[in-house]
């Protein structure tokens, strides 16, 4: 990966790099996304609660994703499929929960394995669970963010506490059409702050960062070696 | 570097993953080579220019070239170059291990590190507070109890929130045992469990260190290239 070139692309949880090479416009430029709308509820749905789960535990190490809760989409929203005991929670993301202008906030084929550790589960989590809410009860994409405004201005949405961190670790996950599953990555949750804080997305920096004023937050990653089943990232 | 029987080593502001054979020994006579003070003039870097150099390595070049650097003078760090983006490079001695850390002395250590704006404001005072220790000629007895008093007395301030730190450099070096070891980040929080970030748990990408007697625990993340952009080994 050519961190020179590459840019953090906020796509809320989801965030995934993008390399802007020549055969690749910004996101900013493609008006032409293949998912201008949502798509049928079920196409984001999956079928198999039990496999859900797995996919959901699979965003961490199992020494880590065994003992957590595990939270399901259904037709009304996450519930909860597993009771967890080490205060992770694991979820499978979808794609609205992407920025306002990615290309793949619709795609139904996204699937954002993530485990939290436990300040992210209380405080950004919410987050995902309010935007499903709304998606879910009809929502456009701008609607969605408006909804989001008012809820952050009416204090609905708790602030990040500090420490708030997860695990993307999975290798089953889909991030992008562009990406697939990308790298094994961590994310940390800060409430939103310049990128270079952290010296994030400079030349030859480890570490990421997409900055989300929608979400009132900045996503700071941090890609590691291997895959929550003990391989090594390929790339 | 072996993640399953790996074991994270952590020297205060600077930690290294090792890997456990049976193979690996430690000679008994470096166990107590390094529990008194050597010359002062051996944990110095006469070549200013040299000490700054290595400093900023510790960082990439897009982030250390507008650091503030630190070297180390007779009479603890001073200031040796002004910076402009917040961050601080600095290269600590091998006080900053533990105490209990058999090279806690020894004069051939150099560790590289650069911290980002709160790991500057909260960080390098328990840096110049041990340095100043050290080189008061005070035992490690004597450390220990001047350092929990200074927390005690709130003489030193605990991590602010957002501490970051890199230590990227292939120069660093950690002592007999460890070497260079391999380019990582560190982040400081307040003193919290090993598991708040899944840390030490099988398969984790994320090491720990409790720092003792101060209140402060270390999270420890590999990252895949040195400073200067060349590959990490790996396992």
């Amino acid at each position: 990966m050519n961190q020179v070139i590459v840019k953090a692309v906020g796509l809320g949880t989801l965030a995934v790099m993008v390399v802007l090479g020549a055969w690749r416009q910004p996101h900013a430029a493609d008006a032409k996304t293949p998912y201008p709308s949502m798509a049928p509820l079920d196409q984001y749905l999956i079928a198999d609660r039990d496999v859900e789960i797995a996919l959901a535990r699979s965003a961490a190490p199992e020494s880590i994703s065994r003992d957590a809760e595990v939270m399901v989409l259904g037709r009304h929203g996450y519930e909860t499929a597993v009771k967890g005991k080490n205060g992770f929670v694991c979820v499978v993301e979808r794609s609205w929960t992407a920025g306002i202008d990615d290309p793949d906030f619709w795609n139904p084929k996204l699937r954002g394995a993530i485990c939290f550790n436990a300040p992210a589960a209380r405080s950004y989590l919410p987050l995902t669970i309010k935007k499903t809410e709304f998606v879910l009860a009809g929502q456009s994409r701008v609607k969605m963010f408006e909804s989001l405004k008012d809820a952050f201005d009416r204090k609905e949405l708790p602030a990040l506490e500090p420490g708030s961190m997860s695990y993307m670790l999975s290798k089953q996950a889909y991030l992008s059409d562009a990406d697939g599953h990308w790298h094994p990555h961590l994310m940390f949750f800060v409430p939103q702050t310049e990128a270079a804080a952290w010296g994030a997305n400079f030349p030859g920096s480890p570490i990421l960062a997409s900055v989300n004023p929608e979400d009132r937050m900045t996503v700071f990653l941090v890609p590691v070696a291997k895959w929550s089943d003990g391989t090594a990232d390929a790339n | 570097m072996n993640r399953t029987t790996g074991r994270m080593i952590a020297l205060r502001s600077f930690a290294l993953v090792l890997v456990l054979s049976a193979s690996q020994t430690w000679g008994e006579d470096a166990k107590t080579a390094f529990l008194t003070m050597a010359p002062i003039d051996q944990y110095l870097m006469p070549d200013r220019n040299a000490e700054i150099a290595l400093a900023r390595s510790a960082a990439p070049e897009s982030i250390s070239r507008d650091a503030e650097v630190w070297v180390l003078g007779r009479h603890g760090y001073e200031t040796a170059v002004k910076g402009k983006n917040g961050f601080v490079c600095i290269v600590e001695r091998s006080w900053m291990a533990p105490f209990d850390d058999p090279e806690f002395l020894n004069p051939d250590q150099r560790l590289p590190l650069c911290l980002n704006p709160p790991a500057a404001r909260s960080h390098l005072p328990l840096t110049f507070k041990m340095t100043a220790l050290a080189l008061a000629g005070l035992s490690g007895t004597q450390m220990f109890d001047g350092i929990k008093a200074a927390f005690d007395k709130k003489e030193l301030p605990m991590p602010e929130a957002g501490s970051v730190c890199y230590m990227m450099s292939k120069q660093q070096y950690f002592g007999r045992k460890y070497g260079n070891a391999d380019p990582h980040l560190m982040f400081w929080v307040p003193k919290t469990d090993d598991t708040f970030w899944g840390a030490g748990l099988p398969g984790s990408p994320v090491y720990v260190h409790q720092y003792s007697p101060e209140p402060i625990t270390e999270f420890i993340i590999s990252v895949a290239k040195w400073s200067d952009g060349t590959d990490a080994p790996t396992d």
